[in-house]
Protein backbone atom coordinates (compact mmCIF):
# COMPACT_ATOMS: atom_id res chain seq x y z
CA UNK A 1 0.00 0.00 0.00
CA UNK A 2 1.13 3.20 -1.02
CA UNK A 3 1.14 6.12 2.05
CA UNK A 4 0.70 9.62 1.43
CA UNK A 5 4.68 10.71 1.45
CA UNK A 6 3.73 13.74 4.43
CA UNK A 7 2.66 11.15 6.06
CA UNK A 8 5.39 8.54 5.98
CA UNK A 9 8.04 10.80 6.28
CA UNK A 10 5.85 11.77 9.55
CA UNK A 11 5.66 7.83 10.81
CA UNK A 12 9.22 7.17 9.78
CA UNK A 13 10.46 10.39 11.85
CA UNK A 14 8.53 9.20 14.53
CA UNK A 15 9.54 6.06 14.70
CA UNK A 16 13.41 6.77 15.39
CA UNK A 17 12.10 7.43 18.95
CA UNK A 18 13.16 5.44 21.51
CA UNK A 19 10.48 2.26 22.24
CA UNK A 20 8.74 3.95 19.69
CA UNK A 21 7.78 0.66 17.24
CA UNK A 22 6.25 1.05 13.57
CA UNK A 23 2.82 0.29 14.62
CA UNK A 24 3.01 2.98 17.92
CA UNK A 25 4.65 5.64 15.18
CA UNK A 26 1.91 5.09 12.98
CA UNK A 27 -0.96 5.49 15.50
CA UNK A 28 1.01 8.65 16.32
CA UNK A 29 1.49 10.32 12.97
CA UNK A 30 -2.55 9.53 12.89
CA UNK A 31 -3.53 11.15 15.96
CA UNK A 32 -1.13 14.32 14.88
CA UNK A 33 -3.57 14.15 12.00
CA UNK A 34 -6.64 14.34 12.99
CA UNK A 35 -5.22 17.06 15.73
CA UNK A 36 -6.66 20.77 15.95
CA UNK A 37 -3.97 22.91 14.06
CA UNK A 38 -3.90 24.43 17.46
CA UNK A 39 -2.52 21.30 19.07
CA UNK A 40 0.04 20.68 16.56
CA UNK A 41 1.27 24.15 16.45
CA UNK A 42 1.62 23.59 20.23
CA UNK A 43 3.82 20.49 20.05
CA UNK A 44 5.86 22.01 17.32
CA UNK A 45 6.60 24.78 19.20
CA UNK A 46 7.18 22.76 22.39
CA UNK A 47 9.90 20.46 20.23
CA UNK A 48 11.55 23.37 18.95
CA UNK A 49 12.22 25.23 22.31
CA UNK A 50 13.53 21.95 23.60
CA UNK A 51 16.10 21.99 21.27
CA UNK A 52 16.60 26.26 20.99
CA UNK A 53 15.86 27.08 24.66
CA UNK A 54 17.43 24.27 26.64
CA UNK A 55 21.19 24.35 26.92
CA UNK A 56 23.06 22.37 29.56
CA UNK A 57 24.29 23.99 32.87
CA UNK A 58 27.84 25.27 33.02
CA UNK A 59 28.38 24.33 36.75
CA UNK A 60 26.81 20.86 37.09
CA UNK A 61 25.80 19.73 33.06
CA UNK A 62 22.11 18.97 33.96
CA UNK A 63 19.86 20.66 31.51
CA UNK A 64 18.98 24.44 32.07
CA UNK A 65 17.13 27.41 30.53
CA UNK A 66 19.70 30.00 31.85
CA UNK A 67 23.31 29.68 31.85
CA UNK A 68 22.93 27.92 35.99
CA UNK A 69 20.39 25.29 35.85
CA UNK A 70 17.31 26.22 38.83
CA UNK A 71 19.40 23.69 41.19
CA UNK A 72 22.09 24.98 40.87
CA UNK A 73 20.28 28.89 41.36
CA UNK A 74 18.10 27.30 44.21
CA UNK A 75 19.16 28.80 47.70
CA UNK A 76 17.07 26.27 49.42
CA UNK A 77 19.09 23.19 47.98
CA UNK A 78 22.07 22.37 50.21
CA UNK A 79 25.09 23.81 47.90
CA UNK A 80 27.79 21.84 49.91
CA UNK A 81 26.54 18.27 49.04
CA UNK A 82 27.16 16.91 45.24
CA UNK A 83 25.39 13.81 43.98
CA UNK A 84 27.12 12.52 40.79
CA UNK A 85 25.14 10.60 38.52
CA UNK A 86 25.56 8.98 34.78
CA UNK A 87 22.77 10.96 32.73
CA UNK A 88 20.34 13.66 33.11
CA UNK A 89 17.57 10.97 33.12
CA UNK A 90 19.12 10.27 36.72
CA UNK A 91 19.05 13.73 37.74
CA UNK A 92 14.90 13.71 37.03
CA UNK A 93 14.71 10.12 38.60
CA UNK A 94 16.27 11.25 42.03
CA UNK A 95 14.05 14.49 41.83
CA UNK A 96 11.28 12.41 42.05
CA UNK A 97 12.34 10.90 45.17
CA UNK A 98 12.03 13.82 47.02
CA UNK A 99 14.72 12.63 49.33
CA UNK A 100 17.66 14.41 47.95
CA UNK A 101 18.10 18.58 48.64
CA UNK A 102 21.88 18.77 47.56
CA UNK A 103 22.95 19.92 44.22
CA UNK A 104 24.14 17.08 41.06
CA UNK A 105 26.77 16.58 38.60
CA UNK A 106 26.24 15.40 35.55
CA UNK A 107 29.20 12.95 34.31
CA UNK A 108 27.78 12.06 30.71
CA UNK A 109 28.62 8.60 30.85
CA UNK A 110 30.76 5.93 32.82
CA UNK A 111 34.20 4.48 32.03
CA UNK A 112 33.88 2.44 29.32
CA UNK A 113 37.17 1.43 27.52
CA UNK A 114 35.26 -1.44 24.76
CA UNK A 115 33.72 2.06 23.56
CA UNK A 116 36.38 4.51 23.80
CA UNK A 117 35.24 6.58 26.41
CA UNK A 118 38.20 7.45 29.22
CA UNK A 119 38.20 9.48 32.29
CA UNK A 120 38.86 12.94 30.07
CA UNK A 121 36.13 12.30 27.96
CA UNK A 122 33.73 13.02 30.93
CA UNK A 123 32.85 15.74 33.20
CA UNK A 124 35.54 14.27 35.96
CA UNK A 125 38.13 16.74 35.97
CA UNK A 126 35.26 19.80 36.41
CA UNK A 127 33.88 17.72 39.05
CA UNK A 128 37.41 18.14 40.97
CA UNK A 129 37.41 21.69 40.19
CA UNK A 130 34.22 22.53 41.57
CA UNK A 131 34.60 20.51 44.82
CA UNK A 132 38.17 22.72 45.72
CA UNK A 133 36.76 25.89 44.81
CA UNK A 134 33.13 25.80 46.04
CA UNK A 135 33.63 24.17 49.72
CA UNK A 136 31.71 20.94 48.67
CA UNK A 137 31.65 18.74 52.07
CA UNK A 138 30.06 15.57 50.66
CA UNK A 139 30.14 13.87 47.45
CA UNK A 140 27.46 11.06 46.66
CA UNK A 141 28.37 8.48 43.99
CA UNK A 142 25.05 7.33 42.26
CA UNK A 143 25.94 5.82 39.22
CA UNK A 144 24.33 2.52 37.83
CA UNK A 145 25.85 -0.62 40.05
CA UNK A 146 27.09 -2.57 36.90
CA UNK A 147 30.66 -3.13 35.84
CA UNK A 148 31.26 0.17 34.73
CA UNK A 149 29.57 1.64 37.14
CA UNK A 150 31.20 0.66 40.27
CA UNK A 151 34.16 0.80 38.58
CA UNK A 152 33.68 4.74 37.51
CA UNK A 153 32.92 5.12 41.41
CA UNK A 154 36.10 3.38 42.58
CA UNK A 155 38.38 5.65 40.33
CA UNK A 156 36.93 8.96 41.44
CA UNK A 157 37.13 7.90 44.99
CA UNK A 158 40.48 7.55 43.96
CA UNK A 159 40.92 10.36 42.76
CA UNK A 160 39.36 12.42 45.19
CA UNK A 161 41.10 10.76 48.22
CA UNK A 162 43.49 13.56 48.76
CA UNK A 163 40.51 16.58 48.68
CA UNK A 164 39.15 17.23 51.96
CA UNK A 165 35.56 15.93 51.10
CA UNK A 166 33.72 13.17 52.39
CA UNK A 167 32.41 10.60 49.78
CA UNK A 168 29.56 7.62 49.56
CA UNK A 169 27.72 5.84 47.72
CA UNK A 170 24.28 5.02 47.32
CA UNK A 171 23.84 1.49 48.75
CA UNK A 172 23.03 -1.28 46.10
CA UNK A 173 19.36 -1.37 46.62
CA UNK A 174 19.01 -1.09 43.35
CA UNK A 175 18.35 -4.22 40.98
CA UNK A 176 21.19 -5.80 40.07
CA UNK A 177 21.65 -5.15 36.09
CA UNK A 178 18.29 -2.29 36.92
CA UNK A 179 19.46 1.01 34.89
CA UNK A 180 18.59 3.86 37.65
CA UNK A 181 16.63 5.43 35.28
CA UNK A 182 14.02 2.32 35.73
CA UNK A 183 13.71 1.86 39.02
CA UNK A 184 11.16 3.02 40.54
CA UNK A 185 11.16 6.08 42.97
CA UNK A 186 10.94 4.01 46.26
CA UNK A 187 13.44 2.14 45.76
CA UNK A 188 16.22 5.14 44.74
CA UNK A 189 14.61 6.53 47.40
CA UNK A 190 15.25 4.06 49.95
CA UNK A 191 18.82 3.27 48.37
CA UNK A 192 19.31 7.37 49.74
CA UNK A 193 18.52 6.79 52.56
CA UNK A 194 21.22 3.54 52.99
CA UNK A 195 24.12 4.89 51.33
CA UNK A 196 27.68 4.07 52.51
CA UNK A 197 30.34 5.61 53.42
CA UNK A 198 33.80 4.73 51.36
CA UNK B 1 7.68 -28.91 37.61
CA UNK B 2 6.71 -31.23 34.51
CA UNK B 3 6.18 -29.78 30.62
CA UNK B 4 2.87 -31.27 29.68
CA UNK B 5 2.56 -30.46 26.27
CA UNK B 6 5.03 -29.22 23.22
CA UNK B 7 4.44 -27.75 19.89
CA UNK B 8 6.87 -27.37 17.19
CA UNK B 9 6.57 -25.34 13.95
CA UNK B 10 9.57 -25.82 11.07
CA UNK B 11 11.87 -26.85 13.92
CA UNK B 12 14.43 -29.03 11.87
CA UNK B 13 12.48 -31.79 10.65
CA UNK B 14 9.48 -30.95 12.53
CA UNK B 15 7.04 -28.71 10.10
CA UNK B 16 4.24 -29.46 12.73
CA UNK B 17 4.84 -31.07 15.68
CA UNK B 18 2.92 -31.56 18.52
CA UNK B 19 3.34 -34.12 21.45
CA UNK B 20 1.90 -34.57 25.07
CA UNK B 21 3.84 -36.04 27.68
CA UNK B 22 4.34 -38.41 30.68
CA UNK B 23 4.87 -36.76 33.89
CA UNK B 24 7.77 -39.52 34.75
CA UNK B 25 9.58 -41.57 31.60
CA UNK B 26 9.47 -40.19 28.10
CA UNK B 27 11.25 -42.44 26.29
CA UNK B 28 11.56 -41.58 22.04
CA UNK B 29 12.70 -43.91 19.88
CA UNK B 30 13.78 -43.38 16.19
CA UNK B 31 16.81 -44.27 13.76
CA UNK B 32 19.50 -41.51 13.70
CA UNK B 33 18.52 -38.38 11.57
CA UNK B 34 14.89 -38.75 11.94
CA UNK B 35 14.16 -36.29 14.71
CA UNK B 36 14.26 -37.42 18.00
CA UNK B 37 17.07 -35.71 19.48
CA UNK B 38 15.91 -32.13 18.18
CA UNK B 39 12.80 -33.09 20.34
CA UNK B 40 15.16 -32.71 23.41
CA UNK B 41 16.55 -29.93 21.91
CA UNK B 42 13.01 -28.30 21.79
CA UNK B 43 12.80 -28.40 25.31
CA UNK B 44 15.92 -27.52 26.29
CA UNK B 45 15.45 -24.01 24.36
CA UNK B 46 11.74 -24.15 26.00
CA UNK B 47 13.40 -24.30 29.49
CA UNK B 48 16.84 -22.29 29.18
CA UNK B 49 16.44 -19.65 25.46
CA UNK B 50 19.55 -21.82 24.65
CA UNK B 51 20.62 -24.59 21.85
CA UNK B 52 21.34 -27.71 23.79
CA UNK B 53 24.29 -28.09 21.20
CA UNK B 54 25.64 -24.70 21.17
CA UNK B 55 24.83 -24.58 17.73
CA UNK B 56 23.52 -21.90 15.42
CA UNK B 57 19.65 -21.48 16.07
CA UNK B 58 19.46 -20.29 12.18
CA UNK B 59 20.74 -24.48 11.26
CA UNK B 60 17.17 -25.29 13.57
CA UNK B 61 15.05 -23.54 11.20
CA UNK B 62 13.58 -25.98 8.63
CA UNK B 63 14.97 -25.87 5.18
CA UNK B 64 13.36 -23.55 2.73
CA UNK B 65 11.26 -21.91 6.03
CA UNK B 66 12.54 -18.68 7.66
CA UNK B 67 11.38 -18.99 11.45
CA UNK B 68 10.76 -21.49 13.99
CA UNK B 69 8.53 -21.59 17.15
CA UNK B 70 8.42 -23.87 20.00
CA UNK B 71 6.02 -23.89 22.65
CA UNK B 72 4.92 -25.68 25.49
CA UNK B 73 2.61 -25.65 28.94
CA UNK B 74 4.56 -26.42 32.52
CA UNK B 75 3.29 -27.40 34.93
CA UNK B 76 4.25 -26.24 38.96
CA UNK B 77 1.71 -25.11 41.22
CA UNK B 78 0.52 -22.71 38.72
CA UNK B 79 0.48 -23.59 34.49
CA UNK B 80 3.58 -21.74 32.65
CA UNK B 81 2.81 -20.89 28.87
CA UNK B 82 6.19 -20.38 27.37
CA UNK B 83 7.01 -19.95 24.08
CA UNK B 84 10.06 -19.79 21.93
CA UNK B 85 9.93 -18.32 18.42
CA UNK B 86 13.31 -17.39 15.98
CA UNK B 87 13.10 -15.42 13.11
CA UNK B 88 15.95 -15.93 10.52
CA UNK B 89 16.30 -13.05 9.01
CA UNK B 90 16.78 -10.83 11.81
CA UNK B 91 18.62 -13.56 13.64
CA UNK B 92 16.71 -12.24 16.45
CA UNK B 93 14.76 -14.97 19.30
CA UNK B 94 11.70 -13.48 21.15
CA UNK B 95 10.99 -15.74 24.18
CA UNK B 96 7.54 -15.39 25.63
CA UNK B 97 6.26 -16.28 29.12
CA UNK B 98 2.46 -16.15 29.44
CA UNK B 99 2.02 -14.06 26.44
CA UNK B 100 4.74 -11.82 28.03
CA UNK B 101 7.57 -11.02 26.12
CA UNK B 102 10.81 -11.48 28.52
CA UNK B 103 13.69 -9.53 27.34
CA UNK B 104 16.67 -10.83 29.20
CA UNK B 105 17.35 -14.50 29.09
CA UNK B 106 18.62 -14.20 32.25
CA UNK B 107 15.13 -14.12 33.79
CA UNK B 108 14.19 -17.40 32.27
CA UNK B 109 17.51 -19.20 33.62
CA UNK B 110 16.78 -21.35 36.50
CA UNK B 111 12.88 -21.07 36.43
CA UNK B 112 12.37 -23.86 34.47
CA UNK B 113 15.40 -26.14 35.98
CA UNK B 114 16.28 -28.50 33.37
CA UNK B 115 19.61 -31.05 33.46
CA UNK B 116 20.34 -32.74 30.11
CA UNK B 117 23.00 -35.84 29.84
CA UNK B 118 24.46 -36.02 26.22
CA UNK B 119 26.71 -37.39 23.86
CA UNK B 120 28.92 -33.84 24.22
CA UNK B 121 29.55 -34.61 28.18
CA UNK B 122 32.84 -36.27 27.42
CA UNK B 123 34.05 -32.95 27.17
CA UNK B 124 33.37 -32.39 30.46
CA UNK B 125 35.97 -35.12 31.68
CA UNK B 126 38.21 -34.99 29.13
CA UNK B 127 38.39 -31.07 27.27
CA UNK B 128 40.02 -28.28 28.25
CA UNK B 129 39.39 -25.95 31.57
CA UNK B 130 37.01 -24.25 30.29
CA UNK B 131 34.71 -27.21 29.45
CA UNK B 132 34.89 -27.61 32.93
CA UNK B 133 34.21 -24.04 34.23
CA UNK B 134 31.41 -24.08 32.04
CA UNK B 135 29.79 -27.03 33.93
CA UNK B 136 29.88 -25.71 37.26
CA UNK B 137 28.67 -22.42 35.94
CA UNK B 138 26.20 -23.80 34.96
CA UNK B 139 24.95 -25.68 37.83
CA UNK B 140 26.03 -22.82 39.99
CA UNK B 141 23.72 -20.13 37.58
CA UNK B 142 21.16 -22.31 37.57
CA UNK B 143 20.88 -22.55 41.59
CA UNK B 144 21.50 -18.72 42.20
CA UNK B 145 20.59 -15.84 40.45
CA UNK B 146 23.07 -14.04 42.24
CA UNK B 147 25.96 -15.99 40.73
CA UNK B 148 25.03 -15.56 37.48
CA UNK B 149 25.13 -12.43 37.67
CA UNK B 150 28.60 -12.28 39.43
CA UNK B 151 29.59 -13.82 36.62
CA UNK B 152 28.16 -11.37 33.92
CA UNK B 153 29.60 -8.90 36.27
CA UNK B 154 32.97 -10.21 35.88
CA UNK B 155 33.40 -10.67 32.15
CA UNK B 156 32.34 -7.50 31.37
CA UNK B 157 34.97 -6.05 33.54
CA UNK B 158 37.27 -8.50 32.14
CA UNK B 159 36.67 -7.52 28.24
CA UNK B 160 36.52 -3.66 30.15
CA UNK B 161 39.87 -4.65 31.66
CA UNK B 162 41.83 -6.25 28.56
CA UNK B 163 40.19 -2.95 25.97
CA UNK B 164 42.02 -1.08 28.36
CA UNK B 165 45.61 -2.85 28.53
CA UNK B 166 45.74 -2.95 25.24
CA UNK B 167 45.11 0.57 25.08
CA UNK B 168 47.97 0.69 27.03
CA UNK B 169 49.66 -1.15 25.38
CA UNK B 170 49.70 0.80 22.16
CA UNK B 171 49.96 4.27 23.06
CA UNK B 172 51.58 3.79 26.81
CA UNK B 173 49.65 6.56 28.08
CA UNK B 174 50.30 6.65 31.41
CA UNK B 175 47.53 8.94 32.40
CA UNK B 176 45.49 5.34 31.96
CA UNK B 177 47.41 3.73 34.62
CA UNK B 178 45.06 5.43 37.78
CA UNK B 179 41.93 4.04 34.84
CA UNK B 180 43.79 0.69 35.05
CA UNK B 181 44.04 0.60 38.68
CA UNK B 182 40.13 1.35 39.05
CA UNK B 183 39.38 -1.80 36.80
CA UNK B 184 41.79 -3.97 38.50
CA UNK B 185 39.71 -3.15 41.90
CA UNK B 186 36.58 -4.19 40.12
CA UNK B 187 38.07 -7.21 39.01
CA UNK B 188 39.22 -7.82 42.40
CA UNK B 189 36.00 -7.36 43.86
CA UNK B 190 33.99 -9.51 41.76
CA UNK B 191 36.97 -12.17 41.09
CA UNK B 192 36.88 -12.85 44.73
CA UNK B 193 33.46 -13.34 45.11
CA UNK B 194 32.90 -15.81 42.36
CA UNK B 195 35.92 -17.53 43.96
CA UNK B 196 34.98 -18.01 47.56
CA UNK B 197 31.63 -18.90 45.75
CA UNK B 198 33.48 -21.59 43.69
CA UNK B 199 34.96 -22.83 46.84
CA UNK B 200 32.09 -23.31 48.86
CA UNK B 201 29.81 -25.17 45.72
CA UNK B 202 32.79 -27.99 45.05
CA UNK B 203 32.36 -28.62 48.59
CA UNK B 204 28.72 -28.91 49.07
CA UNK B 205 28.74 -30.50 45.41
CA UNK B 206 31.13 -33.10 46.14
CA UNK B 207 28.22 -35.01 48.51
CA UNK B 208 26.38 -35.31 45.78
CA UNK B 209 29.03 -36.66 43.23
CA UNK B 210 29.48 -39.08 45.61
CA UNK B 211 26.21 -40.47 46.38
CA UNK B 212 25.27 -40.31 42.50
CA UNK B 213 28.58 -42.12 41.38
CA UNK B 214 28.18 -44.81 44.28
CA UNK B 215 24.59 -45.30 42.69
CA UNK B 216 25.88 -46.22 39.47
CA UNK B 217 28.79 -48.65 39.71
CA UNK B 218 29.31 -51.69 41.98
CA UNK B 219 32.66 -50.93 42.27
CA UNK B 220 34.08 -49.36 45.20
CA UNK B 221 35.46 -45.99 43.83
CA UNK B 222 35.87 -42.43 45.37
CA UNK B 223 35.04 -39.78 43.07
CA UNK B 224 36.48 -36.48 44.29
CA UNK B 225 36.66 -32.75 42.73
CA UNK B 226 39.42 -30.75 43.45
CA UNK B 227 39.46 -26.95 42.74
CA UNK B 228 41.99 -25.86 41.46
CA UNK B 229 41.96 -21.16 41.40
CA UNK B 230 44.98 -18.89 42.55
CA UNK B 231 47.55 -20.27 44.76
CA UNK B 232 47.45 -20.78 48.40
CA UNK B 233 43.71 -19.37 48.82
CA UNK B 234 41.44 -20.73 51.72
CA UNK B 235 38.33 -18.48 51.39
CA UNK B 236 39.60 -16.06 53.77
CA UNK B 237 42.36 -14.33 52.40
CA UNK B 238 41.54 -14.47 48.77
CA UNK B 239 41.23 -10.76 47.72
CA UNK B 240 44.54 -10.50 49.67
CA UNK B 241 46.21 -13.12 47.27
CA UNK B 242 44.18 -12.33 44.21
CA UNK B 243 45.77 -8.83 44.51
CA UNK B 244 49.47 -10.22 44.79
CA UNK B 245 48.89 -12.61 42.07
CA UNK B 246 48.05 -9.14 39.91
CA UNK B 247 50.98 -7.45 41.15
CA UNK B 248 52.93 -9.94 40.52
CA UNK B 249 51.70 -10.26 36.72
CA UNK B 250 51.80 -6.18 36.07
CA UNK B 251 54.45 -6.22 34.18
CA UNK B 252 53.56 -9.26 31.70
CA UNK B 253 50.38 -8.29 31.41
CA UNK B 254 51.09 -4.99 30.14
CA UNK B 255 53.49 -6.04 28.08
CA UNK B 256 50.72 -8.55 26.45
CA UNK B 257 47.58 -6.65 26.73
CA UNK B 258 45.73 -9.19 28.22
CA UNK B 259 44.31 -10.46 31.50
CA UNK B 260 46.06 -13.07 33.12
CA UNK B 261 45.01 -13.84 36.34
CA UNK B 262 41.95 -14.82 37.85
CA UNK B 263 39.33 -17.07 38.54
CA UNK B 264 38.62 -17.04 34.42
CA UNK B 265 41.32 -19.24 34.30
CA UNK B 266 40.54 -22.05 36.98
CA UNK B 267 40.10 -25.91 36.52
CA UNK B 268 38.75 -28.73 38.73
CA UNK B 269 39.87 -31.56 38.89
CA UNK B 270 38.54 -35.22 38.82
CA UNK B 271 39.69 -37.39 40.74
CA UNK B 272 38.71 -41.62 41.59
CA UNK B 273 40.21 -43.29 44.59
CA UNK B 274 42.63 -40.21 44.47
CA UNK B 275 43.77 -40.83 40.82
CA UNK B 276 43.12 -37.85 38.22
CA UNK B 277 40.50 -39.09 35.89
CA UNK B 278 41.79 -37.28 33.14
CA UNK B 279 45.27 -38.89 33.20
CA UNK B 280 44.84 -42.36 34.78
CA UNK B 281 40.95 -43.27 34.02
CA UNK B 282 39.69 -45.89 31.59
CA UNK B 283 36.55 -45.12 29.21
CA UNK B 284 34.08 -46.53 31.70
CA UNK B 285 35.45 -44.82 34.58
CA UNK B 286 35.28 -40.89 32.29
CA UNK B 287 31.68 -42.16 31.17
CA UNK B 288 30.22 -42.80 35.02
CA UNK B 289 32.18 -39.75 35.83
CA UNK B 290 30.16 -38.10 33.39
CA UNK B 291 26.63 -39.18 34.22
CA UNK B 292 27.32 -38.86 38.41
CA UNK B 293 28.17 -35.19 37.23
CA UNK B 294 24.67 -35.05 35.67
CA UNK B 295 22.45 -36.76 38.55
CA UNK B 296 24.40 -34.79 41.55
CA UNK B 297 23.84 -31.65 39.22
CA UNK B 298 19.71 -33.05 39.41
CA UNK B 299 19.74 -33.74 42.82
CA UNK B 300 21.73 -29.86 43.98
CA UNK B 301 19.53 -28.23 41.51
CA UNK B 302 16.71 -30.00 43.12
CA UNK B 303 17.58 -29.17 46.74
CA UNK B 304 18.50 -25.17 46.31
CA UNK B 305 15.57 -24.51 44.44
CA UNK B 306 12.69 -26.75 45.36
CA UNK B 307 11.73 -27.60 42.16
CA UNK B 308 12.21 -30.99 40.43
CA UNK B 309 14.29 -30.27 37.21
CA UNK B 310 13.85 -31.96 33.93
CA UNK B 311 16.35 -34.59 32.75
CA UNK B 312 17.44 -35.14 29.36
CA UNK B 313 19.47 -38.30 28.20
CA UNK B 314 20.31 -38.53 24.51
CA UNK B 315 21.36 -41.78 23.04
CA UNK B 316 23.61 -42.55 26.11
CA UNK B 317 21.76 -45.83 27.06
CA UNK B 318 22.75 -47.67 23.67
CA UNK B 319 25.98 -47.51 25.17
CA UNK B 320 26.13 -48.78 28.51
CA UNK B 321 26.75 -52.29 30.10
CA UNK B 322 23.73 -53.98 31.50
CA UNK B 323 24.59 -53.45 34.46
CA UNK B 324 25.29 -49.82 34.53
CA UNK B 325 21.82 -49.20 32.63
CA UNK B 326 19.85 -51.62 35.34
CA UNK B 327 21.17 -49.15 37.89
CA UNK B 328 20.48 -46.07 35.97
CA UNK B 329 16.79 -46.90 35.53
CA UNK B 330 16.40 -47.40 39.22
CA UNK B 331 17.94 -43.85 38.89
CA UNK B 332 15.54 -42.69 36.85
CA UNK B 333 12.75 -43.95 38.89
CA UNK B 334 13.55 -41.43 41.84
CA UNK B 335 13.36 -38.51 39.13
CA UNK B 336 10.12 -36.73 37.96
CA UNK B 337 9.67 -36.11 34.20
CA UNK B 338 12.59 -37.70 32.38
CA UNK B 339 13.12 -37.60 28.50
CA UNK B 340 15.34 -40.70 26.52
CA UNK B 341 16.41 -41.14 23.09
CA UNK B 342 17.28 -44.27 21.80
CA UNK B 343 17.94 -45.65 19.10
CA UNK B 344 16.29 -48.75 19.37
CA UNK B 345 14.32 -50.66 22.35
CA UNK B 346 17.42 -52.97 23.29
CA UNK B 347 17.87 -51.83 26.89
CA UNK B 348 14.48 -51.19 27.11
CA UNK B 349 13.83 -54.29 29.38
CA UNK B 350 16.30 -52.53 31.63
CA UNK B 351 14.07 -49.57 31.90
CA UNK B 352 11.03 -50.47 34.57
CA UNK B 353 8.65 -49.57 31.58
CA UNK B 354 4.95 -48.84 33.31
CA UNK B 355 1.85 -47.25 32.00
CA UNK B 356 2.77 -44.53 33.95
CA UNK B 357 5.30 -43.96 30.56
CA UNK B 358 4.84 -42.57 27.16
CA UNK B 359 6.65 -44.43 24.16
CA UNK B 360 7.18 -42.41 21.27
CA UNK B 361 8.22 -43.20 17.88
CA UNK B 362 10.08 -40.43 15.70
CA UNK B 363 10.57 -41.22 11.99
CA UNK B 364 11.49 -38.58 9.47
CA UNK B 365 10.05 -35.61 11.06
CA UNK B 366 6.61 -37.20 12.06
CA UNK B 367 5.55 -38.77 15.67
CA UNK B 368 3.45 -41.60 16.78
CA UNK B 369 2.90 -42.71 20.31
CA UNK B 370 3.83 -46.27 20.34
CA UNK B 371 1.67 -47.53 23.71
ZN1 LIG C 1 23.32 23.04 37.48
Amino acid sequence: MLIAEPLQKAIDELSKLPSVGRKTAQRLALHILKSDSENVDALINALGELKSKIRFCSVCFNISVEEKCEICRSQKRDHSVICVVEEVSDVIAIENTNEFNGLYHVLGGVLNPLANVSADSLKIKELVDRIDQHGIKEVILALNPDAEGDTTSLYITRILKEHAVKISRIARGLPIGGDLEFADAATIGRAFIGRISL
Amino acid sequence: MVLKQIELQNFRLHKNTSLDFSDKLNLIVGGNGQGKTSILEAIYYLCTTKNLNMSAEEDAVTFGESNFSIGGLFNELTENKARLYYDSIKNKKYFFLDEKQINRSTEVIGKFPIVSLIQSDHAITQGAPSERRRFVDSVASQASRTYLELLLDYSKTLRQRSSLLSQIKETRNNVLFEQLDAWTESLITSGTEIINRRIKFVQEFNVYVKEAYSSVVELIEKPHIEYQTLAEIDGENTAEKFREELNAFRDDELRRGINLVGPHRDDFIFYINGMELKRFGSQGQHKTFQIALRFAQFFFIKEKLGKTPIFLMDDVFGELDTYRAGKISEYLLQIGQAFITMTDLTNKDGLNITSDNTLIKVENGKTTFAN
